[in-house]
């Protein structure tokens, strides 16, 4: 795995725990305990994703980067770095 | 609406191809259990949903299959990447290729391109959630048939996530059936559509 592949599975990981609670939720909307464990994970991914997306380009389009347009930038999700 | 984050919900990293595994792995894209059939399945039954947590539950889990749809195609696109004539020859891969070259397109693993006919959205909160509950358990039989022929680490990782999810997205289900029939008339669940007729419901929905 590359830099960026480790750094991209560190986000996934703390929103993949985060959707599965938010799944959880739905069938179960007055846990507030659980409520509050998503807040956290979720919490813990936004200085990792604001490092990404510093470094190697926006993950959404509402990310405000300077001049360029870096969302066309390469790898794509079912890319790797070895295709460029 | 919906919005893309560039990211798969969980990584797919394949270092060998396999173009002969690729075609079993493509019928999860396009086939009769496949994850474009889920996503469309809940994301169109979820418009006439009883219950806020139906709809948000329907909502949810028919995104997230949009997630595995794209992690099914990374699979396929990783597994027939740079393929030479010799190995799609050995591989046996030359009929898709002659139909595909090495594009994704929704399959089964018999050829039979992805058709509406293998969904219902049939209006019916029970018979819909029981529908859902039968797509789920057939997903997961399918993927348990994929890993009985696949040895390749880099695929296992990623079809064990994907198996995984039928099953909590299984349990999710089965917690929304039961949120529905808590609220209907306990004598018999089963006779009635709670979308249609509502009379069925123990206190009748308040219509705001």
């Amino acid at each position: 795995m590359t830099e960026r592949e480790i750094l991209l599975k560190k986000i996934s990981t703390y929103q993949f725990a985060a959707l599965d609670i938010q799944l959880f939720l739905d069938t179960h909307p007055r846990d507030t305990k659980m409520v509050e464990k998503m807040r956290e994970y979720l919490k813990a991914a936004e200085p990792l994703i604001a490092e990404y997306e510093k470094k190697y380009g926006p993950l959404k389009k509402s990310m405000t980067d300077t001049n360029r347009w870096r969302w066309i930038k390469g790898p794509w999700p079912w890319e790797t770095e070895e295709d460029y | 609406m919906f919005v893309y984050e560039k990211k798969l919900q969980y990584p797919v990293n394949i270092k060998q191809t396999n173009p002969k595994l690729a075609k079993i792995i493509i019928t999860q894209y396009g086939g009769p259990d496949g994850e474009l059939g889920a996503s469309l399945r809940y994301l169109s039954q979820r418009f006439t949903m009883p219950l806020p947590e139906l709809k948000g539950t329907l909502t949810d889990i028919g995104t997230e299959e949009l997630g595995h749809l794209e992690m099914i195609g990374a699979i396929v696109y990783q597994l027939t990447k740079n393929l030479s004539e010799e190995e799609i020859k050995k591989a046996g891969f030359e009929d898709y290729f002659v139909d595909h070259t090495t594009g994704i397109y929704p399959q089964g693993a018999s050829g039979a391109p992805f058709t509406a006919a293998y969904l219902q959205s049939k209006g019916d909160a029970i018979t819909d959630l029981h529908e859902n509950l039968a797509a789920e358990q057939k997903a997961r039989t399918t993927y348990d048939n994929i890993l009985r022929f696949c040895d390749d680490y880099d695929v296992r990782d990623a079809i064990r996530f994907l198996r995984e999810r039928e099953v909590v997205h299984y349990q999710r289900f089965g917690e929304s059936l039961r949120l529905l029939t808590d609220k209907l008339d306990e004598k018999n669940f089963y006779a009635f559509n709670p979308e249609f007729d509502k009379k069925c419901f123990r206190n009748q929905i308040k219509k705001k």
